[in-house]
C-alpha cells in the first residue's frame, strides 16, 4: 500500500511539472501580452514606456530564458508576482482562496446532502408523482444557465421579498467582528451558495438515485430483504453504503474543480474569490496570477484525488492499491 | 455659454476662493452633514489617477486628491486648491497661488513644490501627460504658496486639465523616493492624497472605503462621513441593487437603455444623462486606409451611405443617443452639428462602389474583409458590428466578423496595424489637444493602441490641429475646430457610430452632487445626504 502511494505521489509530481510547461506555453502562444493589455487599460502609452515594462517584467527574454526562470522560482515555491496588483501571486491567491473554499464547501455539501436524500427517495418511489418532480427540479437546477438562476434568485429573495442582501461577502457600512462577522457572512453565503447548490443538486441527485436502482437490483440486497430485514435497515445501512461511491468520487473531482464552477457564481454576487481573479487574470494577461491558480488548480485536483482514493479505501476495503 | 471657459483665460480675473465658497454655502444652505454614501467599483489597479486614465481609478481618485482647479457647470472654471491665477498677456505664463494651510492627509502642508512634483510626475507617467503638459517648459516655486509655470507655446486647456481627474496633486514626500511612479507601492497602500476623502479600507477583492478629511483645507467640506465603493462586476447585479437601494449612486455603470427606462419608473430614482460631456465617448467603424479597397475616399463613402447610424442609435440605444457626426461629443464645448452627412442611400452606395471599381465579381462579391470586434463594450460594439455585416452583405460585400477573445489580441491586431476594419471608441477628454489630436496627426501614426492607427495624413489637417492646439481665444478656436470636424467627415477618416448612452442612476436622498461635466470624476465636497 505504501509503495502504491509513493507511485502515486511521484505521478502526480510529474503531472504538476508538465502542467506548469504546457500552461506555460499555452498562455504564450496567445497573440497579445500583459504590457498591451495594462497600456490599454491606463488609456495608451508611448512605445518607450511600453518597452521600459516589457523588461521590467522580463517579457523581452527569449521564451526558453522566461519559463527557466519561472520553473526555477515554482521549485522554490514562489508563484511569482502579479502584473496588475503588483503583489506576489502566492499571496492573492490566499487571500482570494478562503471566500472560495467556503462557497465551493457550503453549495456541496448542502448539495450533496440534499441530493443524495432526493435521489435515495426517487430511486425507492421509482413511480411516484415525487420522483418526477425531482427529476424534474434536478434536470432544470442543471440546464438553467447559473447567472440567470442567480439573478433569478436576487429577483426573488432579495428583491421582491427583501430577505438577503445581493452581493458582497460582507455589510460594507459596518466592520463588524466576531460572532456579528460570521453571522453576516453566513446571511451574504446564501444566496450564492443556494445558487452553486442547485447545479450540483441535479447532479447528485440523478447520480445516487441510478446507483441507488443498480444497487436495490442487486443480489445482497435481495438476501437481506429475504433475511426479513426492515425497509430502512436495508436501505440505509446495506444499500446506501455502496450506492454513496460514485458520489463520494464525484464529490472529490468536483471539489478539485472548485474555481470554474464558482467564476460566475462570484462575478454576479460579487464574491471575492478565487474565480473571480482568475477570470479577470486572463482578460488583463496577467500571466504569473494566472499560471499561478492554474497551478493551484492542478494541485487541487491532484491532492483530492489522492484523498478520494484513501476515503475510497475506508468506504469500500475491497479496492486495494493495485 | 461655453465662451465662460475661455473668458476665464483670457481675462485672466483672480477669483477669490472666499467669493467662490460663500456661494456655494449659499447654494447648500440646508446641506447636512453625515452619513455613508454607496457607490460601485468595478476593480482598478491603482488609485493614483496620475498614471492611470479612466474611471475606475478616477471617480475615487478624483476624492482622494485635489487639484488646483475645479470645473463647475459649462465648463467653468473654479478656484480648487489654487485660490487665484494670473495668465500673462501672451500666454506664456501662468502664475498660481495657492490656498494658506493646507495639509496632505498625513499632516504634511501642501506647497508649490509638491504642485510642481505633480504636473512632472504626470507629464512623464499620464497616457496623455505629453498631450496636455508637454508644452510646460518650465516651473518656478518662488514661494511655498506660489507656482509660475512658464510654457513654450500657449496652451489653451491647460486650465481644464489641472482638476483632479487629469493632475491630481500628490505628496512629493511620499512619491518622490525615486521608485518609478506607474508601479509605486504607494498607488494602492497607505495612500496619501489632498481631496475631501481618505482612504480607510482598501480591499480590491471587496471595497474601497473613503472618509472624510477632518482637515479638508475647504472650512465645513465635505459632508458626508463615508463613501463606500462595493466591488460589483456585474452590471445587472449593479441594476438590482440600484432598485433595492444598496447602492445610492452609480455612474459609469454600463446601464443598458432597457434597464435605464425600468429604473427611471422607480420612484426613489433619478436617471441622468449629465455629467459625461467632458469624458466624451465616441463609436466610429475604423477602417486601415493603407489598404485596398479602403484607401479609396469614395469606398468609404459608400460604406457611409450604406450604414444608417440614426437607425442604429434607435435599435441599439432605444433612440435616447444622437447619430454620430464626428470627433467630437455632443457634449463638448467645440462641438458642432454642421459637418457632411452621408444619408442612408443603398442605390447611391451601389452607384459608388461600381464607380470606384469595384462591381459585383463573377463569384457574386465586389469583395470581402474581415471585421475585428473588440472584447470590450460588446453591447454596443456585437450589434454594430452585425448591423454592418448585414447591410454590406446587401452590397455584396463580405464582412467576416472577428470577435476578439480578449483585450490583449485586439489590442496587439489594431497597433500593430493588423487589421482591415474594427469597431472602435475613444474619449475626447475636455480639450481636443487630449483626446482627438492624437486619431489625426500625422506624426502619432504608431505602434500604439488609441493613436492614428488607421494610418490618415493630410498636410491641411496638421495645419489646422497646431493652430488650434495654441489658439487662445475661444471663438476662434471654437471655428478651426468646426473647420476640423468638417474636413474629419469630408476625408471620412473614420465612419462614426450613433453617440454612447451613459447614465448616472442615483437615489434621491443624495443631493449636491457636481454640476460639472466631469460628473462622477469631479470632487463630492459638496454632496450630503437628505434623510
Amino acid at each position: 500500500m505504501l509503495t502504491g502511494m509513493l507511485r502515486k505521489l511521484l505521478n502526480a509530481a510529474l503531472l504538476l511539472l508538465a502542467v506548469l510547461v504546457l500552461n506555460f506555453a499555452l498562455i504564450h502562444a496567445a497573440p497579445g501580452d500583459p504590457v498591451e493589455a495594462l497600456v490599454g487599460e491606463m488609456g495608451g502609452a508611448t512605445p518607450e514606456v511600453i518597452a521600459d515594462l516589457r523588461a521590467q517584467f522580463g517579457l523581452d527574454q527569449p521564451l526558453y530564458t522566461q519559463i527557466g526562470t519561472y520553473l526555477g522560482r515554482v521549485l522554490q515555491g514562489d508563484l511569482g508576482h502579479s502584473l496588475y496588483y503588483d503583489q506576489p501571486v502566492t499571496q492573492l491567491i490566499a487571500d482570494r482562496i478562503g471566500p472560495t473554499v467556503l462557497l465551493v464547501v457550503a453549495a456541496l455539501f448542502s448539495a450533496i446532502v440534499i441530493g443524495t436524500m432526493l435521489g435515495v427517495f426517487s430511486a425507492q418511489n421509482r413511480r411516484s408523482v415525487l420522483s418526477h418532480l425531482v427529476t424534474v427540479i434536478a434536470l432544470a437546477g442543471f440546464s438553467a444557465p447559473v447567472f440567470w438562476v442567480g439573478i433569478m434568485l436576487i429577483l426573488l429573495l432579495s428583491v421582491s421579498i427583501p430577505l438577503l442582501p445581493i452581493s458582497g461577502m460582507a455589510d460594507s457600512g459596518g466592520a463588524a467582528t466576531g460572532l456579528a462577522h460570521a453571522l453576516d457572512v453566513a446571511h451574504h453565503l446564501v444566496l450564492p451558495a443556494l445558487t452553486l447548490a442547485l447545479i450540483y443538486l441535479a447532479f447528485y441527485s440523478r447520480l445516487s438515485r441510478a446507483s441507488m436502482l443498480e444497487v436495490l437490483g442487486s443480489d445482497y440486497v435481495r438476501t437481506a430483504r429475504a433475511k426479513g430485514l426492515s425497509r430502512r435497515q436495508v436501505i440505509y445501512k446495506h444499500a446506501l453504503r455502496n450506492a454513496v461511491l460514485p458520489v463520494v468520487t464525484f464529490a472529490g473531482l468536483q471539489f478539485g474543480q472548485v474555481i470554474s464552477g464558482a467564476v460566475l457564481v462570484e462575478t454576479v454576487f460579487a464574491w471575492p474569490g478565487l474565480g473571480t481573479l482568475a477570470f479577470d487574470s486572463i482578460l488583463r494577461r496577467d500571466t504569473p496570477t494566472l499560471l499561478g491558480i492554474l497551478f493551484f488548480s492542478a494541485l487541487m485536483v491532484v491532492v483530492m484525488n489522492l484523498l478520494t482514493d484513501i476515503v475510497y479505501r475506508r468506504i469500500d476495503p475491497r479496492i486495494q492499491t493495485r | 455659454m461655453f465662451e465662460r471657459l475661455t473668458r476665464t483665460l483670457r481675462n485672466a480675473v483672480p477669483i477669490a476662493l472666499a467669493a467662490t465658497l460663500s456661494f456655494s454655502s449659499a447654494l447648500h444652505a440646508e446641506a447636512e452633514d453625515g452619513g455613508t454614501m454607496t457607490g460601485f467599483t468595478t476593480g482598478y489597479r491603482t488609485l493614483n489617477p496620475a498614471v492611470q486614465s479612466g474611471a475606475a481609478t478616477g471617480a475615487p481618485g478624483s476624492q482622494i486628491f485635489a487639484g488646483l482647479v475645479s470645473v463647475g457647470a459649462d465648463y467653468k472654471i473654479e478656484p480648487y486648491l489654487a485660490k487665484s491665477w494670473d495668465i500673462s498677456p501672451d500666454f506664456l505664463t501662468v502664475t498660481f497661488k495657492l490656498v494658506d494651510n493646507a495639509r496632505f492627509h498625513d499632516g504634511q502642508p501642501i506647497t508649490a513644490e509638491d504642485v510642481k512634483f505633480s504636473l512632472e510626475a504626470v507629464r512623464e507617467n499620464h497616457p496623455f501627460g505629453q498631450a496636455m503638459f508637454g508644452n510646460v517648459e518650465s516651473i518656478d516655486t518662488p514661494a511655498a504658496d506660489t507656482v509660475v509655470m512658464h510654457l513654450s507655446k500657449p496652451v489653451p486647456g491647460l486650465l481644464v486639465s489641472l482638476q483632479p481627474l487629469l493632475m491630481p496633486i500628490l505628496p512629493k514626500h511620499v512619491y518622490g523616493d525615486g521608485q518609478p511612479l506607474k508601479t509605486h507601492p504607494r498607488n494602492m497602500e497607505n495612500v496619501v492624497g489632498s481631496g475631501p476623502f481618505k482612504v480607510a479600507e482598501n480591499s480590491p477583492a471587496e471595497r474601497l472605503v473613503l472618509v472624510k478629511n477632518e482637515d479638508f483645507f475647504i472650512p465645513g467640506k465635505p459632508h458626508l462621513d463615508k463613501i463606500v465603493y462595493p466591488l460589483v462586476k456585474d452590471p445587472l447585479t449593479r441594476v438590482l441593487m440600484l432598485e433595492k437601494g444598496e447602492i445610492d449612486y452609480a455612474a459609469f455603470a454600463g446601464i443598458r437603455p432597457n434597464d435605464a427606462t425600468r429604473l427611471e419608473k422607480v420612484d426613489d430614482l433619478t436617471v441622468t444623462t449629465d455629467g459625461y460631456g467632458a469624458i466624451g465617448y465616441i463609436h466610429y467603424l475604423e477602417l486601415n486606409l493603407r489598404d485596398k479597397p479602403f484607401s479609396d475616399r469614395n469606398v468609404r463613402e459608400a460604406l457611409a451611405h450604406a450604414i444608417d447610424t440614426g437607425f442604429l442609435s434607435k435599435v441599439i440605444f432605444g433612440g435616447r443617443t444622437v447619430p454620430g457626426t464626428g470627433p467630437l461629443h455632443i457634449g463638448n464645448p467645440f462641438y458642432t452639428a454642421d459637418v457632411p452627412a452621408y444619408a442612408a442611400d443603398m442605390d447611391k452606395a451601389a452607384a459608388m462602389l461600381d464607380a470606384a471599381g469595384y462591381p459585383v465579381g463573377a463569384d457574386g462579391a465586389r469583395f470581402a474583409f474581415t471585421l475585428d470586434v473588440p472584447s470590450w463594450a460588446p453591447a454596443a460594439h456585437v450589434p454594430m458590428a452585425e448591423y454592418i455585416q448585414a447591410q454590406l452583405a446587401k452590397l455584396n460585400i463580405k464582412v467576416e466578423l472577428r470577435k476578439a477573445p480578449d483585450f490583449g489580441t485586439w489590442v496587439k491586431r489594431i497597433s500593430s496595424w493588423d487589421y482591415q476594419a474594427t469597431m472602435n471608441g475613444s474619449f475626447n477628454y475636455p480639450d481636443p489637444t487630449i483626446g482627438v489630436h492624437r486619431h489625426f496627426a500625422c506624426d502619432n501614426i504608431k505602434n500604439v493602441i488609441w493613436s492614428n492607427t488607421q494610418g490618415y495624413c493630410d498636410p491641411k489637417m496638421d495645419e489646422m490641429l497646431a493652430a488650434a492646439a495654441v489658439e487662445s481665444d475661444f471663438a476662434k478656436r471654437k471655428a478651426i475646430y468646426a473647420d476640423i470636424q468638417k474636413k474629419v467627415q469630408e476625408d471620412l477618416v473614420f465612419i462614426y457610430m450613433p453617440q454612447d448612452f451613459s447614465v448616472t442612476v442615483f437615489n434621491n436622498k443624495v443631493e449636491g452632487l457636481p454640476a460639472s461635466p466631469f460628473g462622477a470624476l469631479a470632487p463630492f465636497s459638496d454632496v450630503y445626504l437628505d434623510n
